[in-house]
């Protein structure tokens, strides 16, 4: 019996460690860890921390139960795979899976392929040119954030393929994209090349470290929200050292 | 007329720049063309408000919550959680020229050695500051606005006719 609880907490500690890693705030993981927990026919508390999961499993009678503690895997948006457990845990609801469709299942939404990563740089940096735009800037403008963006998104991709800290990865992007828009600034390229300079590091934007954090601490999560804020800020403060380096070097 | 064209094509690169950080977020393929329309729609309302005078951070609050509401009704047609369509939506109306407003104003407060013009620099980076930080907290509230109106804990059980 014992071994059993044990194998039920490995698969609700693996969908709340993958959640936590995609970009799930907290409400939700719990909510989709009891949900496959209720299906399966068990009673589970959770506790839940930015680094690591623990799960208590008990029994219809509540006389015997498991805990188990999981370290959550390095975090990196991923809407393919939250989206997928999200389906999984109705259908587990629904359907009556056992426990090892739910592994399968699992291990098929990890393998899921990412975006061509040509696809990502001209659509990332596509989108740092709109952002250009939106703050008013022009053709040349335009074209400037889109250079410095693709620039800067690639430095950041190759940093995070030879496991360079998260904020050093944020720095050296932030530091090349300015620099590249910075140069524009120096040269007096364009009408308002500063836009340029502004909306050339958006794309590091912190934007669902934030929205989690808010969203955690108006539910009531106010340590993960907190933890989650802090990490929003550090990036953002790597951004502006970045800016500020190639700012003090340019002296603009 | 030229006013309202200049919404509608900052509408356009709204959703440009939504797809884009769709993209980047690694979204299922079948809900990128909802994510680019409803970037578009809410980055749209935004500026109509902007341009009648309401102040920056309701209008960043209204097409927050548009975007948070519209999420629903597709969370259930395309079968992804909304915040999957909220999220990469709401992200052109994050406060980018703001944030680099004040980060120039700290950067001055930090290197400033005269005594002369500070007060100005002061009170430019704490709102500046201030206003984003608003506009931060007005977008997870809008992102979140069905959620917290209707007190379900999932979408599924929220019911909004289009």
């Amino acid at each position: 019996m014992n071994q059993e609880l044990g194998k039920i907490a490995d698969v609700l500690l693996e969908t709340g460690a993958l959640l936590m890693g995609a970009g799930a705030n907290t409400g939700r993981i719990r909510v989709t860890v009891n949900r496959i927990a209720h299906s399966l026919g068990y009673q589970v508390e959770l506790l839940i921390t930015h680094r690591a999961l623990m799960v208590s499993v008990i029994d219809d009678e509540g006389e015997t139960f498991t805990s188990k503690l999981k370290r959550t895997p390095p975090h990196g948006v991923n809407f393919k795979v939250l989206s997928g457990i999200s389906r999984m845990s109705w259908r587990v609801q629904d359907e009556d899976w056992e426990l090892d469709r739910i592994n399968e299942e699992l291990n098929r939404l990890k393998s899921l392929p990412h975006y061509p990563r040509w696809l990502i740089l001209l659509l990332v940096s596509l989108a740092g040119a709109s952002f250009c735009r939106l703050f008013g800037g022009g053709g040349i403008e335009m074209l400037v954030a889109f250079i410095a963006t693709f620039s800067g998104l690639f430095v950041r991709q190759e940093a995070v393929k030879k496991n360079f800290n998260l904020f050093i990865c944020v720095l050296m992007a932030a530091a090349v994209a300015s620099l590249i828009a910075g140069a524009a600034v120096k040269l007096g390229i364009g009408k308002a090349p500063e836009l340029a300079f502004a909306t050339s590091v958006l794309f590091l934007v912190p934007g669902v470290p934030l929205i989690n954090s808010f969203t955690d601490l108006i539910d009531g999560n106010v340590s993960t929200g907190i933890v989650r804020g802090v990490n929003g800020f550090m990036i953002a403060f790597c951004i502006a050292l970045g800016m500020m380096l190639a700012m003090v070097l340019y002296k603009i | 007329m030229e006013e309202a064209f200049l919404i509608l094509e900052k509408g356009f690169w709204a959703g440009i720049a939504a797809l884009g950080f769709g993209v980047l977020f690694n979204v299922p393929q079948r809900t990128l063309w909802a994510i680019a329309w409803i970037g578009a729609l809410g980055s749209f309302v935004k500026f109509v408000l902007l341009e009648i005078d309401v102040n920056i951070i309701f209008a960043s609050l209204a097409g927050a919550s548009l975007v948070g509401i519209v999420s629903i009704p597709l969370a259930h047609e395309i079968h992804s959680p909304p915040l999957i369509f909220s999220i990469p939506a709401v992200i052109p109306m994050v406060p980018g020229a703001l944030a680099y407003q004040m980060m120039i104003g700290l950067m001055k407060i930090a290197v400033h050695t005269t005594e002369t013009g500070m007060e100005v620099v002061l009170t430019d980076t704490f709102q500046a500051a201030m206003k984003a930080t608003f506009i931060l907290l007005s977008l997870a509230v809008g992102v979140a606005v069905p959620m917290l109106v209707t007190r379900k804990e999932s979408a599924k059980r929220i019911r909004i006719k289009l």
